[in-house]
């Protein structure tokens, strides 16, 4: 494990920003939601105050001094802090704790606390209007797709294109994916590779994990979860990320501490994965959490994430093409061969790979 | 240089081994035994198949060309002891032969029903007009585990009392239908100092394949490889002196084992055989079934209404040895033939997973190298030929 961040649940109603299902949880009497656009460098403190500091540990807010260790903790070890933000403003002492330590913030966008610097969290449910968008220029979005919203993925990503300087997409509801949503999808990013292609010739391409990162790559960028970043939950515990903290709080790695023990660790590993250590959809996220809930293995993908990963892996293939013949000296050291699978299970399915090209770590 | 008869010491292979896909009905989890090294840890009776669960089984794998495309099938009829339930395997046999041929399924005509035994009941006239009515397709193995002490120290009546008496008594109506038939041997920690003698006891019954292994279960301490290891050395001796290896095999002595690893396959076949359990759940194996686990919760892959869960199958199609094993496993200099239970893997890992092999196997397995190396040894010095293939 070479740990180099942390993700902090603010509290139990954080956003999600990953496939986890959001957390219900109503918001108590007396606090505000921040409701300004103001474009303001600082992490924005409503004008509108809250009538009260909602803190209470009883309430799902992590407690100060959980807060506080984390904090500590990640200064001692060079660790970079994700903080989750909840759709509430904190308390003083909160974002003091906060702003002493290196870290990304994570909102939900509809929380409407504006930061530049921040990754603004936007569920396809309560896409913004073009109004709710003026104000950004270069912003991190992860766009949270519901299947149902699958066929409106390329006006949001066109309507986020000029505001973006990254957007991550997370196909949620994935595991309900069959042929149906494949060939969605599939139809999606054509046309969102044609956009990006037109776009392309007057503007810089924000990055889309989904169809530029695997143009960038030469070997797997994934998640990583249990690896190189593990989540501190309200409870003030140690969990592989946030999804195995609402899926069962009880399966903890324990209090903050230097000496982290995560049982078969190894299985996080993509030489302990055997499909993905053959695979070259380097942009996979290879969910741990989707895995263990799908396959009920951490190291096996699902068929809708290996799917899904070569959709986007083959529209990858088709915009490097482009923009290699566009422009001959664009990324010449990476290649994306054309596959006869979508799904490198039929490849290693009784095929184990040879000894001899395994090694352990 | 002295004549000698071909060397039948390897075990035969079993029915289309490796081409039938083997289906297996969990029919009853309850025996009449209380055998003390039983790994299915929640026996009763209460779980019992009903013919309608059988039948939307059949129903469904009939259909689901995907999963079940094999040319050939195994209907495998497990327990607890399955001949308890006779009449509903007859039924389910007879509705499996028609489905088959009805839908001209490609393995119509080319299946076994094959049943695993305490041999209790083999003589009851009802299985023996199952035996009559489907005997071009049967294989029955009837476990019995060697002398009359070894056997009875370890599968007894609820009671205490040994079934050697009851059992062995059907051995000879058993030889005489099942000529080539094999039993399988467990053998647990105070069973050790009998093995010879009960290896030896089997084959004078007249069971000429014996296949045996120790329990898979973490019950071994230390210095039982020493015991185990010298009784299998007294066992290769009395083979070589007394030439039993013209005629009998037993699964100990291997040509195979003690070699370092050439393949990455997994050991077991957990995953591409399905068991079904009462209420109609589909399992890789019924080793991960509730009443086969002690630590863990069953691991479903499916059931007779929605069908196999593709997903959950994933693992256990791409599980090779390498992914479950440690590096020092990898390594081994005698690795070939050290068997592992996925199903024990699961129940004893650390996490809920099928990749950690367990380990505590491992010098039983030594031991039993040793052994197979001065067998093999032995007998080659005394024949003058070359029977191994050394790195």
């Amino acid at each position: 494990m070479v740990l180099k961040y942390l993700l902090v649940l603010l509290s139990d109603s954080s956003a999600s920003f990953c496939y986890y299902p959001s957390q219900k949880a109503e918001i108590p009497k007396g606090i505000a939601v921040a409701n300004s656009h103001k474009k303001d460098n600082a992490f924005h403190i409503s004008d509108e105050k809250p009538t009260e500091i909602y803190y209470n540990e009883k309430q799902h807010l992590i407690s100060l001094d959980h807060l506080k260790k984390t904090v500590v903790f990640a200064l001692k070890n060079n660790l970079k802090v994700n903080f989750l933000y909840p759709h509430f403003l904190l308390d003083e002492a909160y974002t003091k704790v906060i702003e002493e330590v290196e870290h990304i913030k994570i909102i939900p966008f509809d929380a409407k606390i504006f930061n530049e610097d921040a990754i603004l969290i936007i569920d396809s449910k309560d896409f913004p209007t073009t109004l709710d968008l003026e104000n950004y220029t270069h912003q991190n979005f992860i766009l949270k797709l519901q299947k149902k919203d699958l066929k409106k993925l390329d006006t949001m990503i066109l309507a986020l294109l000029a505001k973006s300087a990254r957007i991550n997409l997370v196909l949620m509801d994935v595991e309900n994916y069959e042929e149906k949503e494949y060939a969605i999808y599939e139809k999606q990013l054509e046309k969102i590779t044609r956009n990006l292609i037109q776009y392309q010739n007057q503007n810089a391409i924000p990055e889309l994990n989904f169809l530029t990162d695997r143009i960038d790559l030469n070997q797997m960028n994934n998640c990583q979860a249990g690896i190189q970043h593990l989540t501190i939950a309200p409870n003030g515990k140690m969990y592989l990320c946030p999804a195995f903290y609402y899926e069962n709080p009880s399966e903890d790695l324990g209090e903050i501490k230097n000496e982290i023990f995560i049982k078969n660790s190894r299985l996080l590993e993509l030489n302990y994965a055997p499909i993905c250590r053959i695979c070259d959809a380097y942009q996979c996220k290879r969910c741990v959490y989707l895995n263990k809930k799908l396959t009920l293995e951490i190291n096996t993908p699902s068929s809708q994430q290996c799917i899904t990963s070569h959709i986007e892996r083959d529209a990858s293939r088709r915009i490097l093409e482009k923009l290699q013949k566009m422009h001959p000296d664009f990324n010449p050291q990476i290649t994306i061969p054309q596959l006869n699978y979508r799904d490198p299970f039929e490849i290693v399915k009784g095929n184990p790979q040879k000894i001899a090209t395994l090694n352990h770590p | 240089m002295i004549e000698t008869k071909e060397v039948i010491i390897e075990k035969t292979n079993t029915w289309e081994e490796g081409k039938a896909k083997n289906i297996t009905f969990i029919v009853t989890e309850d025996c009449q035994l209380q055998c003390k090294y039983c790994y299915l840890v929640g026996k009763n009776n209460l779980h019992k198949m009903d013919f309608e669960t059988a039948r939307k089984s059949i129903d469904y794998l009939l259909q689901d060309c995907n999963y079940f495309s094999e040319t050939s099938v195994i209907l495998d009829f497990i327990g607890g002891e399955p001949f308890i339930e006779i009449d509903l395997i007859d039924k389910i046999c007879d509705y499996f032969k028609i489905r088959a041929y009805e839908t001209d399924h490609p393995s119509f005509n080319s299946y076994r029903f094959s049943f695993s035994t305490n041999g209790l009941l083999y003589n009851d006239p009802k299985v023996q007009k199952f035996i009559a009515k489907n005997a071009a397709h049967l294989s029955i193995q009837i476990t019995i585990d060697g002398t009359k002490e070894k056997h009875n120290l370890q599968r007894v009546y609820p009671g205490g009392k040994g079934s050697y008496d009851q059992v062995v008594k059907n051995v000879p109506l058993w030889i005489s239908q099942f000529p080539n038939a094999s039993t399988k041997v467990t053998i647990a920690r105070e069973d050790l100092p009998f093995v010879k003698d009960s290896v030896i006891h089997l084959w004078n019954l007249g069971i000429k394949e014996v296949n045996i292994n120790v329990v898979f279960e973490d019950v071994w301490e230390p210095g039982d490889d020493a015991l185990f290891e010298e009784q299998l050395v007294l066992l290769a001796d009395e083979i070589i002196e007394n030439k039993y290896y013209e005629n009998f095999t037993c699964s100990f002595f291997s040509t195979q084992i003690g070699l370092p690893y050439k393949e990455n396959m997994n050991w077991c076949g957990a995953g591409k055989m399905l068991a079904i359990d009462h209420e109609g759940n589909f399992f890789p194996c019924n080793r991960f079934v509730n009443y086969s686990l002690q630590n863990r919760e069953q691991l479903l892959i499916g059931d007779n209404q929605k069908g196999i869960n593709q997903n959950r199958l994933r693992p256990f199609l791409t599980l090779d040895m390498f992914t479950q094993s440690s590096p020092e496993c990898v390594s081994c200099e005698v690795a070939t033939g050290c068997a592992w239970c996925q199903g024990a893997n699961y129940d004893y890992a650390d996490s809920s997973t099928i990749f950690q092999r367990a380990t505590y196997l491992c010098l039983m397995h030594k031991a039993r190298v040793r052994a197979n190396n001065y067998f093999w040894n032995k007998l080659e010095k005394k024949l003058q030929k070359t029977l191994r293939t050394l790195p």
